[in-house]
């Protein structure tokens, strides 16, 4: 049908187009404690089309796209094609152009077996060691093997295939008629038994801690730390004020070659949008347009240095290479871990949600267990939230030198905010 | 008009009845689940404008459930020729085959669960919709949207965009098993307006308001209205404080009503979760949960909203459930197989979020029951406290009965008056029974909100609708 779709949109002539067809094969396993709940297999292939259309001697350029089916027909693709390229003509974005640098990809597409994938999580699951009181409530597994071709109207095409895997896990924690539990959900490339085996142990270990968790007291501000996949929250919100969408529309105040807050007095923060992260669910180095991802810095030394984003935003900030980022390094602190930790703080290690807002940075999560550091001495708690202001947070901000993998981002490890609001649910003992 | 049935799935019924047939050879139970839906996502502000035919419920595709020796299993495909019925069954089941050697070779057993009823069900069901999403005008679409957009930038103050956005679906779904043939379809619509401006310190801030219902793009029109409500509720949050971390007389708008009711109520009787142990209301049925003015309804025939289907995607009729009456708890909602676990009636509320995603029990319309006392009362009782206006977002918590909440903003009231300060964003959190158990005051008002997805963990991601009148309680708000 690819080659169909092609000939359908040359004899169109449309003033571009992009093609892009992605196969689906899923293999997914749900089991309750570690009985099969439910086994899927799933095999799908779409087809997506979007149509460009010069107006105005090209002072604007117009688009519209449309998911097709394998299962159409060819009056029907006739028909929706015809629609697509009408509605392009009502879309009047300022003119930009589309990619038509060739495209190289290192390596070849091998195929990927997610019967083996699959079973490493299974195996991996049932090695884990349990007891009476700390378990696996559930889990489900889903592995995937994803292929994408791409071709657009300059002749730029790629094609790709890559594992993307997600595992979402319950575990319980249990002492008499108590019983709690803790919710993990992560993506990844394949499965990482050690790593996986790790997470695992260390949601039964909190989930135990969780079992004697006290109600967190009525702190009102303190030092908040974040050292598990909540904190990718937190870096997301500069990658959302590095994007090209964004500065158009002028929700970030980022300047190329201006530092992104007026004085650091905690670490400074860098990051890296690269073309190739091990492991991660979107590695391959090349965006949805057909735009190469090369490695480059958007923030270096606490200073904008570049802007990412579509063909279209990027262009309209000027920039000459850009891309959509899959996949992001941020480096690391002056200080290990354990300065990080130092003097007093509550590390939240699970909330319910914790949310950063991408625009506002507005911080907000309810605390599902946290770790109160006060005088020296370390006590669970359970209960209230943490509120404040991303960006009033950042000249204090200090994280470690040690960094850990989030699917698509690399992040320091341990991360500490200063004077954030904690609404605790207990009076405080002094 | 009615929303009519898609063609093509009437095309494909007779050879997907075949693939019923042929895999019931091998299987003992086997049903499919076709879909066939068509839209648009419209998207205009002052620097871009986008229109495209897909959005997240467009789709075209199919599901086949079966069933042998106490085992469910799935195939989902959106690849089916009608002439090629026989290797499509082989495809099949040589794919669940393979499964079925891994979960062997890992020494995996199964929970097994009793077969589904087949009762035999006729139904076809056509819903009204004023215009199609596929024969809409998109020009004017355009047009009205962009005007909101227009509006949005004029007239609030220190507007940097306004982005006014619409969807709308026509959905198709055709339900095949042995017994039963089912066949739906009907049209949702949902737009929104959200407006970004910077404080005096530099902090974006942004107010949102939609409109959504079971109809046409015509509810798009409806927009211009609501904009005109922003310059006010923008100039509420530029002017806001933050709040002082504490427990508080509040009032809830009929929005923060439904996401109450979603977060409480609606995952806490999800009754998949009681299969897993992982509902703390399993242990709550015919127990007091909330005040005696706690009345709450789940089902998609609760409310003509976005979630307003005829059967669900099991092939299980719609239903109206009283979860809460008075206070206590009568009853959760099901999905097929979570009631065949547990040895109940399932409700009608097993949902994918599309063809190729698994079913849970998922929520529609989740309601609370209007009551008598108005707005200007509710005020007038709180000493200090504050009315709780434009939801964001909310988490469940079914386990322990935590709820988190994140809210707009709040009006101060203070000695029965509204004293005009503004406090944003805010969190509110707490203990479900005690947020439920304190409402000691209802309105009339019986508002339905369905602009929303809801999610299952932190996927799943479905159409819902929630709602209901202002309600007077005590939370913890930060």
């Amino acid at each position: 049908m690819f080659e169909r779709l092609k000939e359908k949109l040359e004899a169109l002539r449309p003033d571009g187009w992009e093609l892009t067809e992605v196969t689906k094969h899923g293999w997914e396993f749900y089991f309750i404690r570690h009985q099969l709940d439910q086994n899927r297999a799933v095999e799908t292939r779409t087809y997506n089309v979007k149509l460009y259309r010069s107006i105005e001697d090209g002072k604007f350029l117009g688009s519209a796209s449309d998911a097709l089916s394998p299962t159409m027909s060819e009056e029907e693709i006739d028909r929706r094609l015809a629609a697509v390229w009408e509605q392009a003509a009502l879309i009047r974005n300022p003119a930009y152009t589309l990619v038509s640098e060739p495209v190289t990809l290192p390596g070849k597409n091998d195929p990927i077996d997610v019967a083996k994938i699959a079973q490493d999580f299974i195996e991996t699951f049932r090695s884990v060691a349990e007891t009476g009181e700390e378990d696996i409530n559930s889990y489900e597994i889903f592995v995937s093997s994803i292929s994408r071709r791409f071709l657009n109207s300059n002749a730029v095409a790629y094609s790709c295939v890559y594992p993307s895997s997600t595992i979402d896990l319950v575990v319980n924690a249990r002492h008499e008629n108590h019983e709690i539990e803790l919710f993990r959900f992560n993506t990844c490339g394949t499965c990482d038994r050690e790593k996986l085996r790790k997470d695992v142990e260390d949601a039964l270990r909190f989930g135990k801690d969780r079992l004697i968790a006290q109600p967190t007291p009525k702190l009102q501000s303190g030092a908040v730390v974040f050292s598990t996949a909540d904190a990718c929250e937190i870096y997301e919100y500069f990658l959302y004020q590095t994007n090209a969408s964004l500065k158009v529309r002028r929700m970030s105040a980022y300047e190329i070659g201006q530092p992104i807050c007026e004085k650091f007095e905690g670490d400074v923060l860098s990051v890296e949008a690269v073309s190739s992260l091990p492991n991660s669910s979107h590695d391959y180095p090349v965006d949805e347009e057909g735009s190469v991802i090369e490695d480059r810095y958007l923030i270096r030394g606490g200073v904008a240095e570049n802007f990412w984003g579509t063909r279209q935003f990027s262009q309209y900030l000027g920039l000459e290479k850009s891309s959509n980022v899959h996949n992001a390094i941020f480096s690391g602190g002056k200080g290990d871990a354990e300065s990080v930790r130092s003097g007093d703080y509550l590390e939240v290690v699970d909330f319910s949600d914790f949310q950063v807002d991408p625009m506002s940075g507005d911080i907000a999560g309810e605390i599902r267990l946290g770790y109160l550091s006060r005088g020296g001495k370390i006590l669970p708690v359970t209960g209230g939230s943490i509120s404040g202001s991303l960006p009033a947070a950042v000249p204090t901000m200090r994280f470690s030198k040690e960094t850990a993998q989030y699917d698509t981002l690399v992040i320091p490890a341990v991360t500490r905010l200063e004077n954030l609001r904690i609404t605790g649910i207990a009076e405080l003992e002094e | 008009m009615k929303a009519p049935f898609s063609a093509y799935l009437d095309s494909i019924e007779p050879a997907l009845r075949r693939l019923v047939g042929i895999l019931g050879e091998e299987f003992e139970y086997v049903s499919v689940l076709s879909t066939d839906s068509v839209g648009f996502q419209l998207a205009l502000s002052q620097h871009s404008k986008s229109v495209t035919n897909q959005n997240r419920t467009t789709e075209r595709g199919s599901v086949v459930r079966v069933y042998r020796g106490g085992r469910y299993s799935e195939y989902a495909f959106n690849e089916f020729d009608p002439e090629k019925v026989t290797e499509k069954a082989a495809v099949i089941s040589s794919e669940l085959q393979k499964q079925f050697a891994l979960l062997e070779l890992c020494g995996s057993e199964t929970l097994e669960t009793p077969i589904l009823d087949d009762e035999p069900i006729e139904l076809f069901c056509e819903k009204e919709a004023e215009i199609l999403p596929e024969t809409a005008d998109t020009a004017k679409l355009i047009e009205a949207l962009q005007s909101v957009s227009d509006e949005g930038v004029r007239t609030i103050p220190g507007a940097l965009d306004c982005q006014a956005g619409g969807s709308s679906t026509h959905i198709s779904k055709l339900f095949l098993s042995k017994n039963r043939t089912m066949r739906q379809s009907y049209v949702y619509t949902e737009g929104m307006y959200a407006a970004f401006a910077p404080s005096k310190e530099g902090e974006m801030k942004m107010v949102y308001e939609g409109v959504s219902g079971l109809c046409g793009p015509e509810i798009l029109f409806t927009l211009k209205e609501k904009i005109r409500e922003a310059p006010k509720i923008m100039e509420d949050v530029l002017g806001s404080e933050k709040i002082v971390p504490g427990e508080y007389d509040v009032i809830t708008s009929p929005d923060v009503t439904g996401l109450i009711a979603h977060e409480a109520f609606g995952h806490g009787v999800e009754m998949d979760m009681f299969v897993k142990g992982r509902a703390l209301g399993a242990d709550y049925i015919g127990k007091r949960v909330g005040s005696e003015l706690v009345t709450m309804h789940e089902g998609a025939l609760c409310a003509e909203s976005v979630t307003g289907y005829a059967f669900d995607d099991e092939g299980t009729l719609a239903g109206d459930v009283t979860e809460i009456d008075k206070g206590i708890l009568r009853a959760g909602i099901c999905d097929a197989l979570a009631a065949k676990r547990l040895g109940v009636k399932p409700t009608g509320n097993g949902k994918r979020e599309n063809y190729s995603h698994k079913v849970y029990t998922r929520m529609t319309n989740t309601l609370f029951d209007s009551g008598s006392d108005s707005l200007e009362e509710m005020i007038a009782s709180i000493e200090f406290g504050y009315l709780l206006a434009g939801s964001e977002s909310g988490m469940e918590d079914p386990k322990h009965w935590g709820i988190q909440c994140i809210v707009s903003r709040g009006y101060e009231i203070r000695g029965g008056k509204l004293t005009g300060k503004v406090v944003s964003p805010i969190v509110m959190t707490g203990y479900v029974p005690d947020l439920l158990g304190n409402i000691s005051m209802a309105s009339p008002d019986r508002c339905v909100f369905g602009t929303g997805a809801c999610g299952k963990g932190h996927k799943e991601w479905v159409k819902v609708a929630d709602g209901g009148p202002y309600l007077k309680t005590k939370a913890r708000l930060g």
